[in-house]
């Protein structure tokens, strides 16, 4: 239980550092589905359904999220 | 020890200056034939073909028993309160499990599901870089210069342990 508590407060610090350090300059810069699907990334952390969304291959997403200080975690 | 590598961990592991240091760890990296399909930067593939030639890495094919496995674990995971898993990562998790390798990546799903519904152990850079400085091959700014290579940032619980046990 101790374990399955920490896993969340993982993924709430995780959600809160992208939403934080996010430059929402960069993002806003992007195409719509592109945008969209980074957006997506920073509520969820869902990688491949946000890659998808994004219509990209998942390296190009990822390069998408560094360039974006959005951190895969 | 073997390994076996989702995307998510070869395309940060590839920009660390040091990345070649993970062969000082595992004796071989196994990529499944799905994860180098996803590769697709000039940078990560050249570092996978050279790593494949000289038999540091080896390309895991795609098997009935542990795709079905990995597909269990996609829909239980996805029962739970944390992050589900994808196709990709649970393949690794499925064989890891099974072959007593280390499943190697940074999502998050992965590194949740060894606490709750798998044997495997799941390692992401962090745990590499933690045992590459217990060994005395990587000195104990190594995570920072990771951070500051690769654009990767490790959650502050995690920064904050590794200051507290310095080699």
């Amino acid at each position: 239980m101790e374990r399955l508590q920490e896993l969340i407060d993982r993924e709430r610090e995780a959600r809160e550092l992208r939403r934080r350090e996010a430059d929402w300059n960069y993002i806003n810069s992007l195409p719509p589905r592109v945008r969209a699907a980074i957006k997506l990334f920073i509520e969820t952390g869902n990688l491949r359904l946000s890659q998808k969304v994004s219509g990209l291959g998942l390296e190009e997403f990822v390069e998408h999220l560094r360039r974006a200080n959005v951190w895969v975690t | 020890m073997e390994a076996i590598a989702d995307t998510s961990f070869l395309v940060d592991w590839a920009r660390f200056s040091h990345r070649d240091l993970l062969f000082r760890v595992f004796r071989v990296v196994w990529i499944p034939e799905d994860v180098l399909n996803e590769v697709q930067s000039e940078r990560t593939l050249m570092w996978i073909a050279d790593r494949l030639a000289s038999g540091d890495m080896s390309l895991f094919p795609l098997l009935p028993e542990y795709r079905d496995r990995a597909l269990r674990l996609v829909e239980l995971s996805r029962r739970g309160p944390t992050r589900g898993l994808d196709f990709p990562e649970a393949y690794c998790i499925a064989v890891a499990e099974d072959r007593g390798y280390i499943a190697l990546s940074e999502n998050g799903a992965a590194y949740a599901a060894q606490f709750l519904y798998t044997t495997a152990r799941v390692w992401r850079a962090y745990e590499v870089l933690w045992e590459l400085r217990s060994r005395g091959l990587v000195p104990d700014d190594a995570i920072f210069t990771y951070q500051e290579e690769t654009k990767h940032k490790f959650p502050q619980r995690d920064i904050q342990r590794w200051r507290d046990c310095r080699s």
